[in-house]
């Protein structure tokens, strides 16, 4: 019997939703996990870090990074795991470009120490403690994991959902892996999975998904929510949009859609609609978009770290 | 000069330089042009000429392709609009595929609109920018289509006569369509014409006659267009044909049915000026010369309500039961010939108009003046039908009043008025005829020596200077103006006046052009390709305009715009079949979710929703609103990709080639 190949899961910077996610794929995880040999996995089974270096390199077969990278020790964890690991896969929105932590970056992280801890914060070790226990160093700015170190294959989704896990497992355990830079969703927008309707392709206000309970069977860009479905990576069956909410992103843009932002500017600004051309519809049709509140937050929810480059130190 | 350091593989384009005499030499270096873009990566070969449109200049690029065996060419000289089409036929000349060349605007874009030594340093960009362009270019095929052998023409004014009488002794069939009951138009409401002084009628009405008995054309009047699909060469359009109750074949015109009818209406052609039944011909001379049934005003078609036109038609003619017909017919090309209105005399407050029943326009006027008029061509004035003695007529009525009315000139009020004041005194010798007008354009062939002769041999006052006022006084209408020439303050108390109102297009215009998919300008009239060098066409290929509807225009000019829109129909109609660029839009299926965001962002509704989008190659121009809407990337325009524009972008400022992301 051939050996079973050994899988490493770790979270840097996340929620630890993804690490939950697995339990999603539902009776058939104890399928993959019976075919899988877990030699590392925090949030699982009682591993430490010497665990992990003690391995000879690449004799990991893959490990799954989840979170965005935010401190030093995530760097050197996963230039670690990297060593060791055969294939690295970003798995989840934050590894993949950034996720929500990664809206973190319109802040300096002086900003962000002085709002949690106050003026005047030193890491340091606890008390009796020595120098090597202190916490690690906030990185100046939350980075996607291909920031840092080479990136396989990427199950994108905040978190992942079982119909993009599940083809991955599906993929490794057959041997049948696309070639490296395959991002584990479809290359369409989710428009494409989607079941409303688009006729009367027009955008006359802009709502926040609390101020209305949306038209069933309509699209809800029509119906004044910014949905990012145009935008977004099918592969999640649309589960926002089927639950009237709008699609926020988290499977990360298409493939040429290019920066999410831009992309979805120019949809938005393609479909406003106030009335015939003209001085006065332009300034009703700037009031329509004006209405959209934290567009950064919108368009680059899970994706800042991985578009917009850091700002200059102030 | 080949260049220096070639590289054996990958492409090798020649880059041509034109000095276009001093107009891009004078301020461009284009020795030093052609010297960097032969050091350019993927340029085989550079060149400049004096004139590179010329023959000599052609030959020379000619013979770079065929000697230094060419993959792509870039021409650095004027703007594409002017040359792309020469340049590209000369490519495809010497065995190219011509969609390998393109243009590297240097004049327009550079050298005319700078001085100083960065000129040359951005014509080398502008050049380079292009090179890299045809370096993402791909050989194309222009897209054949065949089409229908038919044109539409919309109004039957002047204009729209002239293009289908045209089109039809050309030898094609012609669909002409005219809202109202005849056709003719507003020249069939003038009286005479200036500056000949030719009974306006009696020169229209033989045009009339002919158009009505072409064996090619079909004449549908009382009839509008409700929708026009398609595209160049196949236009579908859908014609609904008002019922007008009264069979033309049988109608004698013997106008018994007017007589008894009960209902009275302002009669539209004398605008007013008298009444007409609700059966009615508009005027003697109408085509076809047939009755027609206003159901509007009419007392309700039914002879349980009144019924008493069909008791007297002893033709049997008046059919109640008549319905509107749905025509459905397949074009090759339309021409716009909707024509003009007047400016709505009612707005003119300051000048009493709408109140004051002395103060009327002057197609008002015209009637008045005709023979076949209310007053069967004596001048009376509306109030009190007496002859006025004192007749101002106020130029730039609602024209060249950017604050308060339209800002442009109306052309032929200048003109309209010196014939009125002169007929006005040709029949009223005793009358004093005053003019108020801002200054006199006469531009035309004898139009100066007529405007002239009504100042000098008719003794006609013509006042330099705006009306400030009109009201009414007893029966006297006042006005008070302002002589500019002699300072004076000007006082008439006149029995009549005419207003020459601002040209307006005919109501209904933008809602025409909307489902035509072309467009107006800001003053509603209809927009032309390029004022200067596509003034008869629509920005919609086989779109052809005529007439007022395109511009205030007098009679031999909305003539001459008739038979020039004709021309340009006939060349789409006698072609055997007709090209369509190839530089369109086009869909990745793989990339395409169906969002359909592209779909109202289309000016053309070329693009079709689906499961993926669908491009109707032969509706698309082009434009590429399209691919920026594009949320996800999957529509492209061919030979004008994301990549290729931000390669460009990058050289055009500055970076080395190849570097930065693709």
């Amino acid at each position: 019997m051939r050996a079973k190949p050994k899988l490493a899961v770790y979270w840097t910077g996340g929620c630890g939703g993804c690490d939950v996610s697995f339990l999603e794929l539902g009776p058939s995880l104890l399928d993959v996990l019976s075919r899988v040999e877990i030699v590392f996995w925090p949030a699982l089974v009682d591993t430490k870090r010497a665990d992990l270096e003690s391995l000879p390199p690449r004799s990991i077969a893959v490990t799954l990074v989840n979170g965005t990278l935010r401190t030093e020790e995530n760097v050197e964890m996963v230039h670690l795991l990297r060593e060791k690991s055969e294939l690295l896969v970003a798995f989840g929105a934050c590894a993949h470009l950034g996720g929500v932590p990664g809206l973190a970056n319109l802040a300096s992280r002086e900003e962000i120490l002085r709002q949690v801890t106050g003026d005047g914060f030193q890491p340091a070790p606890p008390p009796g403690g020595d120098a090597a226990d202190a916490p690690p160093e906030l990185l100046p700015q939350a980075r996607p994991l291909s920031a840092e170190v080479a990136v396989d294959y990427v199950v994108p989704g905040c978190p992942p959902m079982p119909s993009l896990i599940g083809p991955f497992f599906d993929a490794l355990l057959s041997g049948d892996l696309p070639a490296p830079g395959h991002v584990f969703a479809q290359d369409q927008a989710l428009c494409k999975e989607c079941p409303r309707t688009r006729e009367d392709r027009k955008l006359t206000r802009v709502v926040r998904p609390h101020e209305i309970v949306p038209e069933p069977t309509q699209c809800l860009l029509d119906q004044g929510m910014v949905c990012l479905g145009p935008v977004t990576r099918g592969g999640c069956g649309a589960a926002c949009p089927k639950a009237a909410m709008p699609c926020t992103g988290c499977v990360g843009p298409t493939p040429e859609a290019g920066d999410p932002a831009l992309a979805m500017i120019a949809a938005l600004g393609s479909l406003v609609r106030a009335g015939d051309e003209g001085p006065a519809a332009f300034e009703a049709e700037d009031k329509i978009l004006n209405a959209l509140v934290d567009p950064l937050g919108t368009f680059y929810k899970y994706s800042l770290p991985a578009y917009v480059r850091a700002r200059r130190a102030r | 000069m080949p260049n220096p350091r070639p590289d054996a593989r990958g492409p090798r384009i020649g880059v041509f330089v034109c000095h276009c005499g001093k107009n891009i030499a004078g301020t461009v270096d284009v020795e030093r042009v052609v010297e960097a873009l032969a050091r350019y990566p993927g340029v085989a070969y550079a060149a400049r000429h004096e004139y590179m449109c010329s023959d000599p200049g052609q030959d020379v690029i000619k013979r770079a392709i065929k000697d230094h065996r060419l993959t792509g060419v870039v021409v650095a000289a004027c703007s594409p609009t002017m040359h792309e089409t020469t340049f590209r036929a000369a490519a495809e000349d010497a065995g190219l595929n011509p969609y390998l060349l393109e243009i590297a605007n240097i004049r327009e874009g550079c050298s005319w609109v700078h001085d100083g030594p960065e000129t040359t340093e951005k014509a080398i960009r502008i050049t380079r920018a292009a090179v890299e362009k045809v370096k993402g270019n791909h050989p194309l095929t222009p897209i054949e289509v065949g089409h229908a052998e038919k044109c539409l023409v919309i109004g039957g004014g002047v204009s729209g006569i002239q293009a289908a009488l045209d089109i039809a002794n050309a030898g094609f069939e012609v669909l002409l369509v005219e809202r109202s009951p005849s056709i003719g138009g507003r020249m069939a409401q003038l009286s005479e014409t200036f500056p000949t002084l030719d009974c306006s009628q009696c020169i229209l009405t033989p045009k009339m006659v002919e158009a009505a008995r072409h064996p090619r054309i079909r004449l549908l009047t009382y009839s509008e267009v409700e929708s026009v699909t398609g595209y160049l060469g196949n236009y579908r359009v859908v014609i609904r044909k008002k019922p007008t109750y009264v069979d033309p074949d049988k109608c004698n015109l013997c106008g018994d049915c007017a007589k008894v009818c009960p209902v009275k209406v302002p009669d539209e052609f004398n605008r007013g000026l008298s009444s007409r039944a609700a059966i009615y011909v508009p005027f003697p001379q109408a085509v076809p010369s047939s009755y027609t049934l206003d159901e509007q005003n009419c007392l309700g078609l039914n002879p349980l309500r009144c019924g008493e036109c069909a008791k007297v038609c002893t033709v049997g003619a008046i059919n109640y039961d008549m319905r509107e017909e749905w025509i459905e017919e397949d074009v090759g090309a339309i021409v716009v010939a909707t024509g003009y209105d007047l400016y709505g005399k009612e707005k003119m407050a300051e000048y009493g108009a709408g109140t004051v029943p002395d103060v009327i326009d002057a197609l008002e006027f015209e009637r008045i003046l005709s023979a076949g008029g209310p007053t069967r061509g004596e001048i009376r004035r509306p109030s009190d039908g007496k002859v006025p003695k004192e007749v101002v007529f106020i130029q730039c009525s609602g024209s060249r009043d950017p604050e308060l009315h339209k800002p442009y000139c109306s052309k032929i009020c200048c003109m309209y008025t010196a014939k009125h004041a002169l007929l006005y005194r040709h029949n009223v010798h005793d009358g004093t005829a005053y003019v108020f007008y801002i200054d006199i354009r006469a531009g035309g062939k004898e139009y100066e020596e007529f405007v002239v002769r009504a100042m000098e041999d008719e003794r006609i006052l013509y006042l330099r200077g705006k009306v400030a006022k009109v009201y009414r006084d007893g029966d006297k209408v006042i006005v008070w103006g302002v002589d500019t020439l002699t300072g004076k303050r000007i006082e008439v108390a006149a029995d009549l006046v005419v207003l020459a109102q601002a040209m307006v297009p005919s109501a209904g215009t933008e809602e025409l052009a909307r489902k035509l998919h072309i467009a107006c300008g800001g003053e509603g009239f209809l927009k032309e390709a390029h004022p200067k060098l596509r003034p008869l066409e629509a920005l919609t290929a086989g779109i052809f305009l005529a007439g007022a509807a395109h511009g205030p225009k007098d009679i031999p000019e909305a003539v001459a715009q008739g038979s020039g829109a004709a021309a340009k129909a006939i060349a789409i109609l006698s072609a055997p079949t007709l090209t369509h660029s190839p530089e369109v839009a086009e869909v990745d299926e793989d990339l395409c979710s169906g969002c359909a965001v592209c779909v109202p962002q289309c000016p053309y509704g070329a693009i079709t929703p689906g499961d993926v989008a669908q491009v109707n190659e032969l509706l698309c121009e082009g434009c590429g609103t399209c691919v920026a809407a594009c949320p996800s990337g999957a529509m492209r325009m061919r030979n004008q990709t994301d990549d290729q524009v931000k390669r460009m972008i990058r050289v055009a400022l500055g970076e080395p080639v190849g570097v930065g992301r693709g």
